[in-house]
């Protein structure tokens, strides 16, 4: 095996269970983002542009669809004779096997995988963000201050650190402490869940982390402050860009509108940091006379006759005649029908909006505590007529004309 | 059918005179066309959709653009272990000179024909945008126990018909007559430039041929042997175009605006693939205005677009109006702009406030690159 520099593990297997409906049948890095992506092209995209060439993608929910997706790595690049994309479900050994108990156990039930490699550094990345990162300046930091870990943080609002794992750093950017959602954080620095180790430390305290009973197995409860205690040298990196965790419905909802705010820079089609996806050899979509478009996304094989406004559309989607869809996501394949309402909604993959149904509504007519985002599951129907309220999650078909 | 028992081969600079300056640059089989394609991404999908993995294209000059396009086969799943698809640029002619007609081409293609080892050869012209379900043809001369077959189609007028040959069938389909006329009216039949046969036969007729002295297969094997060889028609029944003159290449790319032309050419059982860019998806603004267009990914619109055709990483500025016009890859629409009737070749930027007109009968054609 040829060595190699850097490896990076992906932890794919959360449930995602804050997004329900939506990862009902899929894992969380498999959800469709921004009209033609899944959220898991952000992780791999970063590591091919910043020259990570072998890739080990850790999953266990639900993992069919996010296998298929990844293939053979061929759409980032990532088909390699040497490294590579590696799926690692969890599986069994001579003596039995486990399912993955913790990050830090799955990271420890693939060491095997890591030492293949015989890598300096291991990169822990997380299939839960939106964000653009060259992962090779972090790589040069932690080399550059010989630090043992590296973790990424983001600066956030003293009012929403209490939501994060937060660095309580020296002026020198090590860290002495880490406190999971401080109830009075002592700084700002939130941890994005993406750590670069040494090699040999990560392989050391994984191993020690293993033969404790009585830990949870994982990164930030287990790792981080067994290895504050010791005294390693732990920095944070600083990234200042676009970064946004997308594990709730609203979350989901905003990263994605972000792309049509123009004061986010978060072009996905920058020639130097391209975003790469795969997609299915679509045809260019059509936009109808009877259609108005404006400030929205449209992909592939879309063909759109009815009228839109700050929304995003994608592969494969039908607006038909007199349907409006506002302030919504409208995932591949689905069908709003002719004279429908759309808004603040997610649409899931292949849902059926039946003809003058409404779904969402507008947050000026209704109360704010009343107001949320709606979501129709995938493949499901909702009958001609319908109306579905806000922050509605809807599971299961609606019936012609019923009020939900 | 085993895979390896049909192979293709493609002719890539099909035509290559009829859209003079257009096709200067590139050849045939690699005009941009419908917003992200290039013709070529027709005739490979096709072969490819029929299950065929061993596929020749034949090339002649300018074919820069075509491998840069093609590379290792991957987005038409044609880079194969076994078979794959193959540039075949000229080669075994004395002097390694450019080829003059088809049967000069294959000859000079005859190590990939030795080489390849299926029984059945399809031969596609590579000017046509079409649809073609091969696999149905395939079956049809097996079943037909036909030497060649001819895929034709009818109800489509052609009046600048140079090299387009028309047949007349019998009630079985075997072909009776052939012609090259003028033009062709909608009551004709016209080939559309796919034929099927055994390799041997194909060996055989095409060393024969050129032993002779012929150059053209329509002339001088379907004409010269159409009552001793068991040639069948089989018809296309879907939309199909041949780029004959710049005007046929206007008109197919504007059919892309009929809802029927769309599901036809675009079968989602068999997709048409080209080469993907990962742009990410169109961008509207909050004072775009869209009416009756083909848009592909990665184009910024802010200003107006009616009745058109872009193509990916086009950006029309505020207050521009992009009307009746086919715009390439990676142009740019000054703010308040107008062009009408215009062709846009790949990375022409026209300047604010410009105004381009063409007409209805000629558009205006820009060449790549250009500032104006």
């Amino acid at each position: 095996m040829v060595r190699k520099k850097c490896v990076a593990m992906l932890l794919a297997g959360g449930q995602g269970s804050r997004l329900g409906v939506l990862t009902s049948k899929i894992a969380k890095p498999a959800v469709p983002y921004g009209g033609k992506y899944r959220i898991i092209d952000f992780p791999l995209s970063n590591c091919i542009n910043s020259g990570i060439d072998t890739v080990g993608i850790l999953t266990q929910y639900k993992p069919l669809e996010l296998n298929d997706y990844v293939g053979s790595g061929k759409a980032w690049d990532l088909d390699r004779l040497s490294g590579g994309v590696h799926i690692l479900p969890p599986y069994q050994g001579q003596k039995g096997g486990d399912w993955y108990k913790g990050t830090a156990n799955a990271i420890y039930q693939n060491l095997g995988f890591i030492e293949r490699y015989d890598p300096e550094y291991v990169l822990i990345l997380s299939g839960d963000h939106i964000y653009k990162m060259d992962y090779s300046k972090m790589i040069n930091q932690h080399i550059e201050t010989k630090s043992d870990c590296t973790i990424a943080v983001l600066e956030v609002s003293m009012e929403e650190a209490s939501r994060f794992g937060i660095m309580n750093t020296n002026p020198d950017g090590s860290i002495y402490e880490f406190e999971e959602k401080p109830k009075n954080p002592k700084s700002n620095l939130a941890s994005m869940g993406i750590y670069v180790f040494s090699w040999d430390k990560l392989k050391k305290y994984l191993t020690e982390d293993e033969n404790n009973p009585n830990s949870s197995n994982d990164f930030g409860k287990n790792i981080i402050p067994a290895m504050l205690a010791d005294g390693q040298n732990m920095r944070v990196y600083r990234f200042g860009d676009y970064w946004k965790d997308v594990g709730t419905v609203d979350s989901l909802w905003e990263a994605n509108l972000d792309l049509l705010n123009p004061k986010i820079d978060l072009n996905l089609s920058d020639p130097n940091w391209r975003i790469y996806s795969r997609s299915g050899a679509l045809p260019p979509h059509y936009i109808s006379n009877k259609a108005t478009v404006e400030n929205s996304l449209i992909t592939d094989g879309c063909e759109v006759y009815g009228n839109l406004d700050c929304s995003i559309l994608f592969e494969n989607v039908k607006v038909e005649e007199g349907a409006s869809v506002e302030y919504s996501l409208v995932m591949p394949g689905a069908v709003i029908g002719k004279g429908a309402k759309v808004r603040y909604s997610i649409i899931a993959e292949n849902a059926v909006i039946g003809e003058n149904a409404t779904v969402g509504v507008l947050p000026e007519t209704v109360s704010p505590e009343d107001f949320g985002i709606s979501v129709v599951g995938d493949n499901l129907t909702v009958g001609a007529g319908a109306v579905i309220g806000a922050k509605k999650i809807i599971t299961e078909n609606v019936g012609e004309g019923e009020k939900v | 059918m085993r895979p390896s028992a049909v192979s293709g081969i493609i002719f890539a600079n099909s035509r290559d005179e009829a859209l003079g300056r257009m096709t200067e640059v590139r050849s045939m089989a690699s005009l941009p066309f419908g917003g992200r394609y290039r013709i070529i991404d027709f005739c490979l999908s096709n072969l490819v959709n029929a299950g065929i993995t061993n596929v020749g294209v034949i090339t002649k000059a300018n074919y820069r653009s075509l491998m840069d396009h093609i590379g290792s086969g991957v987005f038409w799943d044609l880079d194969r272990k076994r078979g794959g698809v193959h540039l075949l640029p000229p080669f075994n002619i004395s002097g390694a000179r450019r080829y003059h007609g088809y049967i000069e081409a294959l000859y000079g293609a005859m190590d990939f024909l030795n080489r390849c080892n299926s029984e059945y050869i399809v031969i596609c012209e590579g000017c046509v945008v079409a649809n073609v379900d091969i696999a149905t043809a395939v079956d049809f001369h097996i079943e037909k126990n036909a030497d060649i077959t001819v895929v034709y189609r009818s109800g489509v007028e052609v009046k600048n018909a140079k090299n387009m040959m028309t047949m007349t069938v019998d009630s079985s389909d075997r072909l009776v007559s052939v012609k090259l006329p003028e033009s062709i009216s909608a009551d004709d039949l016209s080939s559309l430039g796919v034929l099927i046969l055994k390799r041997d036969l194909l060996i055989e007729l095409v060393n024969n041929a050129y032993e002779n002295g012929g150059r053209n297969i329509d002339v001088d094997i379907i004409a010269d042997r159409i009552n001793d060889l068991k040639i069948f028609g089989f018809k296309h029944n879907g939309f199909s175009a041949v780029m004959t003159d710049i005007k046929s290449y206007t008109k197919a790319n504007m059919s892309l605006l009929e809802a029927e032309t769309r599901a036809d050419l675009f079968n989602p059982n068999r997709r048409i693939m080209t080469k993907n860019r990962d742009d990410m998806p169109t961008r509207y603004g909050t004072k775009a205005k869209t009416g009756n267009s083909f848009i592909a990914d990665g184009c910024v619109i802010d200003g107006e677009v009616e009745n058109s055709i872009l193509f990916r990483g086009v950006t029309v500025k505020k207050g521009a109006l992009v009307k009746n016009s086919i715009v390439m890859q990676d142009c740019v629409i000054g703010e308040n702009a107008i062009i009408n009737d215009v062709i846009l070749d790949k990375k022409v930027t026209v300047s604010s406030n410009n105004i381009i007109k063409g007409t209805k009968e000629q558009a205006v054609y820009i060449e790549k690159n250009q500032k104006i």
